[in-house]
């Protein structure tokens, strides 16, 4: 692979390998700092690329690791939400109705975020970035059951604590 | 689109189940986005608006790509800026080695009492030292001499003492 194919084909995953990152470290400058060294990682082992089936999760991959690695490095757990707000815009909202929303947003960020790393980590993969389960199962190294029990957990963690939300309006 | 909200029923059943496929979770993405929806699926479609909110989230950095190409880049005329700074990563080193050494160096001739030191380089000069320094020698020599003349007299007076009782002695 030359660097040509490299700028057009492998860079433009650094969005979701940015996002990736960031469900780990936390903080935006630790992420972009994992997706450079994923990049480097990725170029210094182009030669394997060609054995790689699915490339774009081998790089998710590297990103984990690699975050895990920056994890166990600064010795630090990350269970605080991402402290960015949602920019939430809807021409035909009121004011007060976006503001329902943007507190909505928290709550349910607040909720994904006390989940267990490893559905968090699911969750992440299939429902925002819309991963299929082999190329989960291929990321996060696990098998498709583990993959389906962790979704389906996360899921319904994350359905009971809306239910009870529209029940109490908690 | 609009779709009927049995179907939406349907499918979030199911999506709950995790028996969607990724084009039905796409479906329920769109439904959500869009407005009108109903009362018992506020908190739902707050849940998908969230999905598609943190997909929007993005490396927010326009030299991103550039550092990227600039690690990854073989570095040709980067080798002799390496030698550089390898040479003066060395010469740091080396410098710093000789302070310590230096600053070693003094604290022990500080401490330690100073030896005999020749301090003279010009031969005229030691000589006259020297001289002078016999001369001082010599001076509490002589000052010792006359002293020591002082004494004698003590010895002549014993002597002659010794003398006269002898000379009794040999009368008796």
């Amino acid at each position: 692979m030359n660097l040509e194919s490299f700028q057009t084909r492998v860079l433009p995953v650094k969005n979701k390998l940015f996002r990736f990152a960031l469900k780990f470290v936390g903080s935006e400058e630790e992420a972009k700092d994992v997706v450079q060294e994923v990049f480097i990682r990725v170029w210094n082992g182009r030669e394997q690329m060609n054995e790689v089936q699915n490339w774009e999760a081998w790089c998710m991959r590297i990103t984990r690791n690699l975050s895990l690695d920056r994890i166990r490095s600064i010795n630090r757990k990350q269970t605080h939400p991402i402290e960015e707000s949602f920019n939430v815009q809807h021409e035909a909202l009121t004011p007060h109705e976006s503001t329902e929303i943007h507190e909505s947003m928290q709550r349910i960020n607040q909720l994904i975020a006390s989940l267990p790393e490893k559905q968090r980590q699911v969750i992440h993969l299939r429902d925002v970035e819309g991963y299929s389960y082999n190329e989960i199962c291929e990321i996060l190294e696990l098998d498709m059951n583990q993959v389906k029990v962790n979704l389906f957990r996360a899921r319904n963690a994350v359905r009971e604590k809306l239910m009870k939300i529209n029940a109490y309006g908690l | 689109m609009l779709m009927d909200s049995n179907r939406i029923e349907e499918l979030l059943s199911k999506y709950w189940n995790c028996e969607t496929s990724l084009e039905e979770e796409q479906q329920l993405r769109e439904y959500f986005k869009g407005g009108d929806i109903p009362e018992q699926w506020r908190e739902t479609a707050a849940l998908f608006r969230y999905f598609e909110e943190n997909k929007k989230k993005t490396l927010n950095d326009v030299a991103f790509d550039a550092a990227v190409i600039q690690n990854v880049q073989p570095q040709k005329k980067g080798k002799l800026v390496k030698l550089f700074y390898n040479s003066m990563r060395i010469a740091a080193g080396i410098a710093v080695l000789v302070m310590a050494v230096w600053f070693v160096r003094k604290e022990v001739r500080d401490t330690t009492p100073q030896e005999v030191v020749d301090t003279y380089d010009d031969p005229q000069l030691a000589f006259e030292e020297t001289k002078k320094a016999l001369l001082m020698i010599s001076k509490s020599f002589g000052t010792a001499e006359s002293q020591a003349k002082k004494l004698n007299m003590f010895n002549e007076a014993q002597e002659e003492i010794q003398k006269k009782d002898k000379g009794k002695n040999s009368k008796l």
